[in-house]
């Protein structure tokens, strides 16, 4: 079926009218008779509820409908339930909502929320996961033991609101062995905003006993059962579709600002428009969690890595979300790229009295991928062996143990690695150096996965020769949806991709889907949609069989034709057989399902996860060049390149527009992007001013290499390529400063106070007296170390 | 107080507050949503029209200081269904994604190239420095921006 790609530079279809300014998101939506809501949020990160009265506000001009907690009994949550949608009794960050209000006009519903009669007692905050483990810490829930548990296997205490475990091997005896040296690393690293342009939005309606909510999400499933769990609604009762999105990043792949909209519209009777401010989207992000990361290897000087171990700390904030579930990746991050002989490593998700930590782009992978290169080139140097060379000798290869005894198939990293060297190679010398700046590069390997979950589709034939696609998937900005879904449901049916029509989200219209992130939208939704589009073909084809003279198995389509194979321009148009099948048999449908089996760990090897293994690996191989201003402390990226794991692409220009703008918010995440706390629990970054991303003068074309033929399970092949190219920017610029400035990079990101602090010798290094010493003695539960 | 605004040659008057953003009087009242309220700080350059014909950020300026000016936003810029070289450029080089910021950008570059039809590749990213995208890396944007400084 090869052929059939030939589009493969297929524009998208929505263009067009994003460049005139014409597509509707969300945030356009003005419906006939819309009320406009505002949220009353915490200004403390931690206290109780005195006195909540909203008798004053709900009497204020214009308002038509208030709700608070008594309206959302509900709860939710990722393995536990422990998110409701107001504050109850306690407040746990700064920020948390504690009641909504509809109005005629947004001036109103603002001004009534600054009558609400609020009484709140300040109790004593955790703003720091060392605060949080500190023996007499406060609980951020006191009630944790309560929470509903949806996952079993679980492992928490206290304000350790999850912890995952890997055990596989004798550890302790591979940090006995007296040939090998024992390498010891600590990091840190800030919060990210993912700075979505589009804030969050919603604009919410009660129609005939029904929810329906248009929002602007990656995740309209997730929206539909969040929502109903939280207004103790049955989950048919919810209906969602999704506009186009204007950036997600994972922001949106969690529930957001929906339910209050739509308590409200059903309180008011009136359709209920709700949009994030600037100031809100930065205070409440759902950011990419700040870390804490001790990692030691023990390594033969031959460069064998026999033991490693580890302990990440991941903030959530005050709720557990997405953090609980992103403790399963330590696995697959710290604990790929290399050949371990054994290993031991927990992630623990840290409740603290700050704003919930979200999914972002390669989430926890990004912060891993960090401290596992920049440990290897610890490692290189403690044994005197050039890092490329360590790195060559231990990638994991084909029929090597992963971290949770995953078997990998396919030689990909090393190849990956010698593509390198012949860009590399190829490359225009650089011009001498005079200016005084320290220079460095360096490259790194990453690897990340597919994450794979249950998609469905429905292909319609249509009787003038298009056909329509119906699914759960959202339009992004990566152009899956726009580009990747059509070649795919063309490709199958020989018509042109420009003649499949691509079908909003509506969870009323189509089946299930865990969402668009994790990379899985071409490879889930592709698998899903080329099964539609396969039952279409074989109606087809079994149909025009008939009029055709010819076995189905005869048969091909293609150029918009169904003809006999071998005999271009025999048999007849699509467009006719459609219309013909669609008189005499009826409409011609196809749908389809995909979800992955899941490849197990060694038995006992795993406890708390929520994946055990890696189903669709990823692999990446980066590498920069630097100046270091020894005066400011400033770095400027010369030089960016990346092999990328592909799979397959089938739209090249599009694979490469993700990796550049990939690239592009790594590099902010590796110099500049981080959110930081306030002493009175406030994020002190509210708005473009104080969070600086990206600019076009910072950011250099990435050179791309894109590697085809590593083994899939995705359509034609196919892996998702949007999720990997942050993956190991991070870690690439932080060794490449390390090699410029000889120091010591143990934090992210690298803004120029903090390198001038590295090269004036006046950073000590980084100790974290909350995680301890002995491996075990940092667990909730003991894991048996032999497996 | 009545504003009178001439927006994409159209004569139209509002009777909000004369000291609402403009760029609320285009979206809310016009239902030109073209431009975008990203940060209503002027940092992000997603709101930019043409004010007489200089790109402004529509967050900023009070809208009775548009009073008697032509106004032109990304709706106005193609005429009928065809679209402006940049537009067609960046529809050709496949630079558009999540296309929040794009209207901004159109109209960055829009201006440009009148003001610097010979616009080199430095030239494009400094003028774009005012207008954020979070998704692209940029890099696409400036080859549609050389593009059509070509086709010129």
């Amino acid at each position: 079926m090869s052929e059939v790609f030939t589009a493969t530079d297929f524009r998208r279809r929505d263009a067009r009218d994003k460049l005139r300014g014409r597509t509707r998101y969300t945030i356009d939506r003005y419906l006939p008779g819309m009320l406009h809501a505002a949220v009353l949020r915490a200004s403390v990160p931690s206290g109780r509820i005195i006195r909540l009265d909203v008798s004053r506000a709900a009497r204020m001009p214009g308002v038509r409908a208030v709700v608070t907690a008594a309206d959302a009994p509900g709860k939710i949550g990722i393995g536990i339930a422990d998110h409701p949608l107001f504050a109850r009794d306690l407040i746990r960050y700064d920020g948390e909502p504690l009641a909504a209000i509809a109005a005629d006009t947004l001036v109103e519903a603002n001004a009534a929320l600054t009558a609400i009669d609020v009484e709140i007692e300040p109790l004593p905050a955790v703003l720091t996961m060392a605060e949080a483990l500190a023996p007499t810490a406060p609980l951020v829930h006191p009630d944790w033991r309560e929470h509903e548990i949806l996952l079993a296997g679980e492992a928490r205490e206290g304000n350790v609101a999850w912890e995952a475990t890997v055990v596989r091997g004798d550890v302790d005896s591979a940090f006995a062995r007296s040939d090998a040296v024992i390498v010891d690393s600590t990091f840190r690293v800030g919060r990210q905003n993912h700075v979505a342009f589009e804030a969050r939005a919603v604009v919410a309606s009660y129609e005939d006993g029904r929810f329906h909510i248009e929002t602007s999400t990656q995740a309209p499933w997730t929206v539909r059962n969040a929502t109903a769990r939280l207004l103790g609604v049955p989950a048919s009762q919810v209906r969602v579709t999704v506009p186009p999105v204007g950036g997600g990043f994972g922001l949106k792949f969690d529930i957001a600002i929906e339910p209050f909209a739509a308590l409200l519209a059903r309180a008011s009777g009136r359709p209920v428009r709700l949009v994030n401010s600037r100031e809100e989207e930065m205070l409440t992000c759902l950011f990419r969690e700040n870390a804490e990361i001790r990692i030691r290897s023990a390594v033969t000087q031959e460069g064998e890595i026999v033991g490693r171990e580890a302990v990440v700390l991941m903030d959530c904030g005050a709720y557990g979300g997405e953090q609980v579930f992103l403790t399963t990746m330590t696995a697959h991050t710290l604990g790929g790229n290399y050949r371990l002989g054994s290993v031991r490593l927990v992630s623990r998700a840290i409740y603290t009295n700050t704003a919930p930590n979200g999914a972002f782009r390669c989430c926890n992978g990004v912060y891993n991928t960090f401290a596992l290169e920049r440990h290897t080139d610890e490692i290189a140097a403690k044994i005197g062996m050039d890092p490329l060379l360590f790195r060559r000798r231990n990638v994991l290869g084909n029929g090597d143990l992963g971290a949770t005894g995953q078997v990998f198939e396919g030689d990909v990293l090393g190849p990956m690695l010698d593509r390198m060297d012949t860009m590399r190679e190829a490359a225009a010398k650089p011009p001498a150096r005079t200016d005084g700046r320290l220079y460095g590069r360096a490259t790194t390997v990453g690897t990340w996965f597919v994450f794979v979950g249950p998609s469905a589709a429905t292909v319609n034939m249509n009787a003038d020769g298009t056909a329509t696609l119906v699914t759960s998937g959202v339009e992004i900005g990566s152009g899956s949806m726009m580009q990747a879904l059509p070649q795919i449901v063309s490709a199958t049916l020989g018509i042109a991709p420009g003649d499949v029509v691509v079908r909003a989200a509506d969870t009323d219209a189509a089946g299930y889907d865990v969402g668009v992130g994790g990379g899985r939208t071409t490879v889930s939704l592709g698998a899903a949609s080329l099964a539609a589009a396969q039952e279409v073909r074989k109606k087809l084809l079994n149909f025009a069989s008939e009029t055709i003279e010819a076995s189905p198995d005869d048969l091909v389509m293609r150029n918009g034709r169904i003809e006999i194979a071998g005999a271009p321009g025999s048999g007849r148009s699509i467009t006719e057989v459609a219309t013909l099948a669609q008189a005499q048999i009826g409409p011609v449908s196809g749908t389809g399902a995909f979800t992955g089996s899941g490849v197990p760990a060694m038995p006992g090897c795993v406890a708390g996860h929520f994946i055990d293994a890696i189903d669709i690996p990823v692999f990446a191989v980066h590498d920069c060049e630097v100046a270091v201003d020894p005066e400011t402390g400033h770095v400027e990226v010369l030089s960016y390149k990346v092999v990328q794991d592909v799979g397959r692409a089938l739209n090249p220009r599009a694979v490469r527009n993700q990796i550049q703008g990939g690239v592009a918010q790594g590099l902010g995440y590796a110099l500049h992007e981080e959110v930081t706390i306030g002493t009175n629990g406030r994020v002190c970054q509210n708005s473009f001013e104080t969070y600086r991303v990206p600019l076009a003068l910072d950011v250099v074309p990435v050179e791309t290499s894109l590697y085809e033929g590593a083994p899939s399970v995705g359509p034609f092949g196919t892996k998702g390529a949007g999720e990997v190219p942050i993956l190991n920017v991070g870690a690439t610029v932080a060794c490449a400063v390390a090699n410029a400035t000889g120091k010591r990079v143990q934090e992210l990101p690298l803004t120029p106070p903090r390198v001038l602090e590295l090269l004036l010798d006046l950073k000590s290094d980084l100790s974290f007296p909350h995680i301890a010493e002995a491996w075990a003695e940092n667990l909730v539960r003991p894991h048996n170390t032999t497996g | 107080m009545v504003v009178n605004l001439t927006v994409n040659g159209d004569r139209r008057s509002s009777a909000a507050d004369p000291i609402t953003p403009l760029v609320d009087i285009l979206r809310e009242e016009f239902h030109l949503t073209g431009a975008k309220p990203v940060c209503r700080e002027g940092f992000c350059g997603a709101c930019m029209v043409l004010v007489d014909g200089a790109p402004t950020l529509s967050c900023l300026m009070p809208a009775a200081l548009a009073e008697d000016c032509e106004i032109r936003t990304v709706e106005g810029l193609a005429v009928g269904g065809t679209l402006t070289p940049i537009q067609a450029a960046l529809e050709d080089c496949d630079a558009v994604q999540c296309g929040m910021c794009f209207p901004g950008m159109v109209v960055t570059l829009t201006h440009l190239l009148t003001v610097e039809p010979g616009a080199t590749r430095d030239d494009i990213r400094a003028a774009l420095t005012g207008n954020i995208c979070r998704c692209t890396g940029y890099e696409r944007i400036v080859e549609a921006a050389l593009l059509a400084v070509a086709v010129k």
